[in-house]
C-alpha cells in the first residue's frame, strides 16, 4: 500500500509541473506590456519598469518560469499589490474558508447523491425514480448562484432561519454552531449541483451492477432484497462511483467560486475574482496554482480509496 | 432518422423540451422586430417598478430599465454565446481528437498528455486565468468557456477516432492512395459527427451556465450591454428589496438550461441502443408472474415438480416463448438432466422455478412450480426468499461471473449461512471451512481469505458447489456448472457432485448441451428444443433409442473416444427464433423425415411410463428401459 501511493506521488509530479507550465503560459498571453496591462496606462515609467523587474519580466520567458518554479518550490508566491501581503499568506487563509465550505459540500453531496442514486435504480420506473430524477434534473439545470440567491431571500430574509451571509458573524464568539448556522445556507446550494450529477451517475452505475451475474447469484443465495441492494449491488458499483467523486471535488470547488460571492464567504474563489478586478496577477496565479495543486493530490487520495476498495487493482 | 424521430417523441419530457426550446429561441431571434422598449435607457424616476405595472409587463431595473426588453434581449445575447462557445468547443476539440486519434503513436501521445494536464484543473480556475489574462468581456468569456470545454470533446472524439482508424474500409482508402486529409474529411468526419452532436447536446446547458456565471461574477458582459448572468449580477444588491429583478433573469436561464438538458437526454436516450432493447432496465426481486389461470395441479410426484410451465420475454412489442409448457419433475437422490441446444429454454426453465429470470423482460405467463407443497410460482416474495438457497439451490456456470468479486470467498459462504440461520460469525465460519473440505478444496483455512479472482476456475466452481451447499438443500439445481471448465476438472467436478447426490439424498436438476456429461451423471434425461420438451426417459433408453429425431441427431454429434472413425454430424440450420415459432413441430424445418402433418397444429408428448416423446414419426418404438 505504502508503495502505491508512493507511486502515485511520483506520477502527480509530472501533472503538477504542467499545471504550472499552462497557468504561466496563460498569463504570458497577456496582451502587451504587462507591466501597463497590470497598473493601467496612466502609470508613471518608473512604475512600469520598477514592476517589471519585480515580476521579473526584463528576462526571457523560459528563465522567468523556472524563477516563478523555483520560488514557489520554497514557498514564494510573490507578493500581492493590492492587498500588499504575502500571496502564500492570503491564499492559506483563504483557502481555509474554502475548505469548510467546498468540503462540507463534497461530503453532502457524495451521501445524498449516492443515496439517491441507489434509491432511484432500486425503484426504477417507480415513483421514487421518477421524483429523483425531477429534482436531479432541476438540480443539474438551476444556476448555483441563483439558487444562493433565493435560498437567501426565503430562508435567511423571509422565515429568518439562517444568516444571510458571510462565515462569522461581525461581533461575537467564533464557535461551531455559530458556524454551522452560517454554514448550511451556503453549502446546500453548492451541494445541489454535484449531487444531481452524482445522483445520475450512481443510477446508471446501479442499474448495470444490477445485471450482472453475481446479483442473481445473491438471489438464488436467498439473500435479502435490501441487502441484494446495498451490500452486493451498491459495493460493486461504489468502484464505478468512486472516480467520479474525485471529478466532482472540481466542481464542487468551481461552484464554490459562485457560493462565495453569493454569499460574502470569505474563500479563495472570491479572492480570485477580486483579483482579476483588480489585475492582481501574482495572487491570481498563485491561488490558481494552489487550488489545482490541491484538487491534483486530493486525486491521489481518491485513487488509493479506490485500490483499498477493490482488491482487483494491484497495488 | 425516422426511427430517431419517433423515439424522441415517444419521451414526453422530451418533447417537451425541444417545444419550449424552440420558443425561446424563436422568440430569441425575433426579439429586434418586437416593439420593446429599449433594453437600455435608463429612467431613474421608474425606478424598480414592480411586474404586470403600467408600460412594463415585468417591471423595471435600479436604473428603470424595461426588464422585459432586458430579459428579451440578454436571452438573445446568452444563448448566442452558449451556442457559440459549443461550436467553438465542439469544433476545436474534435479537430484535437481527431488528429490524435487517427495518427496515434507519439503525436497521440503528446496531445492526450496535454489534454489530461487541461483536465486536472477544475474547469473554473482555468476559466478564471484565461479571463484574468485576457481582462474581463463577454468575447474574453466566450473563449474562456469554450477552451475549458476542449478537453472534454477531445477525449471523446479520440476515443471513438481511433475505433474508426482501424477498420477497414479506412485501411481501403489508405490503399487506394488517399491522402490522410482526405480520409479525415471523407471517411472519418462524417462517422464521428452524430457522436459529436451528442456531446453538444449534453454539454450546450451547461456551457449556457458557464458564461452566465462568468456574467454574474462581472467578468463577462459589460454594461450597459446585457446578458442573463450579468442581469443576475447587477440585480444581486437589490435582492432583498426588489427581488423581481433577479428572479426574471434567473428563472429564465432555469428555463433555458432545463429544456436543453431535457432534449439532450431524450437524444442520448434515443441513440442508445442498449436502453430501446431493455437492457438497462433492473431486474425486479422476483420474476414477474402473469397467469391467465390458476396453477395446475402437479400430475407427478416428485420434491420438486414442474407442470405446464410457461415463461416469455417481453421486449418491447415483440414475445419470445422461451418456455412454452414445460413438465418435470424430480425425486430426492435423483439426478434429472435437462439437455438442448443453447437457446432451447433449459436455462431459462431453471431460473423460472425459484423466480430468477431477470424480469423485466422475462414474465412466467403459466403453469405451476411445486416444492413439496409449497407453490413456487406467484408466492409471495418472502416464502420465495426463505427457501432460495435454504432448499433449493443453484449452481451458475461461470463463476468468475457468479461469486461477488468484491468479497472473499470466505464472506460470501458465511453470508449464504446467515441469510437462513441465526447463527454466529464464528460458528458460520467453521460451517464453512468444513464445506470448504467437502469439496476437497486444499488449504481451505486460508482459501477462505482468498478473493474471487485469486482463484482458479475448478477451485471457484468448488467454491460454487460449496456455497450451493451450505445449508444442506433438498434441491439442487446445476446450470450448465462445467461448462467453462476443462475436461479434467469436469470431470472432478462431475464425480463430486454425484458423492455429494449419493451421500446426501440430494435431487439434482442438472441442465447441460453435452451428452457425455448426461451419461455419466443423470438417472433420467429431458430433451428440449424451442422451450418444450421434445422426449423424455431413463438415460440409458433414451441413450440407446432415441424416438425423437433431435435426440437422435444430438447423440450423434458426441464424439466417442475408442469408438472408431465414425463420422461426426452436426445438425443442419440453427434452433427457430422463438418469437416466430412455426405450428406444429418446431424442429420440422431441421428434420429430413419432417411431413406435411409434422407443420400443422400441435403435437402432444406421447408415451407410456417413462418414456415419452414428442413426435409422429418416432425413430424408435417407446419400450421401459431394459431392467
Amino acid at each position: 500500500m505504502g508503495g502505491y501511493i508512493l507511486k502515485r506521488l511520483v506520477s502527480a509530479i509530472p501533472v503538477l509541473l504542467g499545471i504550472t507550465i499552462i497557468v504561466f503560459a496563460i498569463m504570458a498571453l497577456i496582451p502587451g506590456d504587462p507591466a501597463t496591462a497590470i497598473l493601467g496606462s496612466f502609470a508613471t515609467p518608473e512604475n512600469v519598469e520598477k514592476l517589471n523587474r519585480d515580476l521579473g519580466l526584463d528576462r526571457p520567458a523560459v528563465e522567468r518560469y523556472f524563477i516563478w518554479l523555483g520560488n514557489m518550490l520554497t514557498g514564494d508566491f510573490g507578493t500581492s499589490f493590492s492587498l500588499n501581503r504575502p500571496v502564500i499568506d492570503e491564499v492559506l487563509e483563504r483557502f481555509n474558508a474554502t475548505l469548510v465550505l467546498a468540503g462540507t459540500a463534497f461530503v453532502l453531496c457524495s451521501i445524498f447523491g449516492i443515496l439517491a442514486g441507489v434509491v432511484s435504480a432500486a425503484r426504477q420506473y417507480g415513483f421514487a425514480d421518477k421524483a429523483i430524477t425531477f429534482v436531479v434534473l432541476l438540480g443539474i439545470s438551476i444556476p448555483s448562484f441563483f439558487l444562493g440567491m433565493m435560498m437567501i431571500l426565503f430562508f435567511a430574509v423571509n422565515l429568518r432561519w439562517f444568516p444571510v451571509s458571510g462565515m462569522w458573524p461581525i461581533f461575537g464568539d467564533r464557535t461551531l454552531p455559530v458556524l454551522i448556522d452560517h454554514l448550511t445556507m451556503p453549502a446546500l446550494a453548492l451541494a445541489v449541483v454535484a449531487t444531481g450529477v452524482v445522483a445520475r451517475l450512481s443510477r446508471s452505475a446501479m442499474l448495470e451492477v444490477l445485471r450482472q451475474d453475481f446479483i442473481r447469484t445473491a438471489r438464488a443465495k436467498g439473500v435479502p432484497e435490501r441487502g441484494v441492494v446495498w451490500r452486493h449491488a451498491l459495493r460493486a458499483a461504489m468502484v464505478s462511483i468512486i472516480p467520479v467523486l474525485g471529478i466532482q471535488a472540481g466542481f464542487v470547488l468551481s461552484g464554490a467560486v459562485y457560493i462565495e460571492i453569493v454569499f460574502q464567504w470569505p474563500g479563495v474563489g472570491r479572492m480570485l475574482v477580486d483579483a482579476i478586478l483588480t489585475r492582481d496577477i501574482l495572487l491570481v496565479q498563485g491561488g490558481v496554482v494552489f487550488v489545482a495543486a490541491c484538487y491534483v493530490l486530493f486525486n491521489i487520495v481518491v485513487d488509493v480509496a479506490q485500490s483499498l476498495l477493490d482488491p482487483r487493482i494491484k497495488t | 432518422m425516422r426511427l430517431f424521430l419517433s423515439l424522441l417523441a415517444r419521451n414526453r419530457l422530451a418533447l417537451a423540451g425541444g417545444i419550449v426550446l424552440s420558443f425561446v429561441v424563436l422568440l430569441a431571434l425575433v426579439t429586434p422586430l418586437l416593439p420593446l422598449a429599449d433594453p437600455d435607457v435608463t429612467n431613474t424616476a421608474d425606478r424598480f417598478k414592480p411586474p404586470f405595472s403600467e408600460g412594463a409587463l415585468l417591471g423595471t431595473d435600479h436604473l428603470g430599465r424595461d426588464l422585459l426588453s432586458r430579459l428579451l434581449w440578454g436571452t438573445r445575447l446568452s444563448l448566442a454565446v452558449g451556442f457559440a462557445a459549443a461550436i467553438i468547443a465542439a469544433t476545436v476539440g474534435a479537430a484535437i481528437g481527431i488528429i490524435a486519434g487517427y495518427y496515434g503513436g507519439r503525436t497521440d501521445n503528446v496531445i492526450m498528455r496535454g489534454v489530461d494536464m487541461l483536465m486536472a484543473f477544475p474547469y473554473i480556475l482555468l476559466a478564471l486565468a484565461i479571463v484574468a489574462a485576457l481582462g474581463p468581456g463577454l468575447m474574453n468569456a466566450l473563449i474562456a468557456v469554450a477552451a475549458v470545454n476542449v478537453p472534454f470533446f477531445a477525449r471523446n472524439i479520440r476515443g471513438i477516432t481511433v475505433g474508426i482508424a482501424h477498420k477497414e474500409f479506412v485501411d481501403a482508402a489508405r490503399l487506394a492512395g488517399l491522402s490522410d486529409t482526405r480520409i479525415i474529411l471523407t471517411e472519418i468526419l462524417p462517422n464521428v459527427v452524430p457522436v459529436i452532436v451528442i456531446a453538444m447536446s449534453t454539454t450546450v446547458g451547461w456551457m449556457i451556465l458557464e458564461t452566465a456565471g462568468l456574467s454574474f461574477l462581472g467578468l463577462g458582459s459589460q454594461p450597459p450591454q446585457a446578458d442573463l448572468g450579468s442581469m443576475l449580477g447587477e440585480a444581486r444588491a437589490a435582492l432583498i428589496t426588489n427581488p423581481h429583478t433577479s428572479i426574471v433573469p434567473g428563472v429564465m436561464i432555469l428555463i433555458i438550461v432545463m429544456s436543453i438538458n431535457l432534449l439532450g437526454d431524450g437524444i442520448r436516450d434515443a441513440l442508445d441502443p442498449r436502453l430501446r432493447s431493455g437492457a438497462l432496465s433492473r431486474p425486479m426481486a422476483a420474476t414477474l408472474v402473469k397467469r391467465a389461470t390458476p396453477a395446475p395441479e402437479p400430475r407427478e410426484e416428485g420434491v420438486l415438480t414442474l407442470t405446464d410451465l410457461e415463461t416469455q420475454f417481453h421486449v418491447g412489442k415483440r414475445i419470445y416463448r422461451a418456455v412454452g409448457g414445460v413438465s418435470l419433475h424430480v425425486a430426492p437422490g435423483e439426478c434429472l438432466g435437462v439437455i438442448g441446444e443453447s437457446g432451447s429454454g433449459k436455462s431459462v426453465t431453471a431460473l423460472s422455478i425459484m423466480g430468477l429470470v431477470a424480469s423485466p423482460p422475462g414474465v412466467v405467463t403459466g403453469g405451476s412450480a411445486r416444492f413439496g407443497e409449497t407453490e413456487l410460482i406467484g408466492a409471495r416474495y418472502e416464502t420465495l426468499r426463505s427457501l432460495r438457497g435454504d432448499r433449493v439451490a443453484y449452481i451458475f456456470q461461470d463463476p468468475l461471473a457468479t461469486l461477488h468479486p468484491l468479497y472473499k470467498i470466505g464472506d460470501q459462504l458465511i453470508e449464504a449461512i446467515r441469510v437462513h440461520h441465526s447463527v454466529s460469525r464464528s460458528e458460520a465460519r467453521a460451517r464453512a471451512l468444513k464445506l470448504l473440505e467437502d469439496v476437497r478444496i486444499p488449504n481451505a483455512e486460508s482459501r477462505l481469505e482468498n478473493y474471487p479472482h485469486e482463484m482458479s476456475g475448478g477451485m471457484r466452481q468448488r467454491v460454487g458447489i460449496a456455497m450451493a451447499l451450505a445449508n444442506d438443500p433438498d434441491v439442487i439445481i446445476a446450470d450448465e456448472p462445467t461448462t467453462a471448465l476443462d475436461v479434467t476438472v469436469q470431470a472432478q467436478i462431475l464425480s463430486l457432485l454425484n458423492e455429494l447426490r449419493q451421500s446426501r439424498g440430494l435431487a439434482v436438476i442438472f441442465i447441460t448441451h453435452d451428452f457425455g456429461v448426461v451419461a455419466q451423471l443423470c438417472d433420467r434425461v429431458a430433451v428440449m428444443y424451442a422451450g418444450r420438451i421434445v422426449e423424455t426417459g431413463p438415460t440409458g433408453a433414451v441413450l440407446e433409442r432415441p424416438a425423437h429425431p433431435y435426440t437422435k441427431r444430438l447423440i450423434a454429434c458426441v464424439p466417442e473416444l475408442g469408438g472408431g472413425r465414425r463420422e461426426l454430424h452436426a445438425i443442419p440450420g440453427l434452433p427457430p427464433a422463438v418469437d416466430a415459432l412455426p405450428p406444429g413441430c418446431a424442429f420440422a424445418p431441421r428434420c429430413d423425415k419432417a411431413a406435411e402433418a409434422c407443420r400443422q397444429g400441435n403435437i402432444d408428448l406421447a408415451g407410456t411410463g417413462d418414456r415419452a416423446v414428442r413426435c409422429l414419426d418416432p425413430e424408435a418404438p417407446l419400450t421401459e428401459a431394459a431392467e
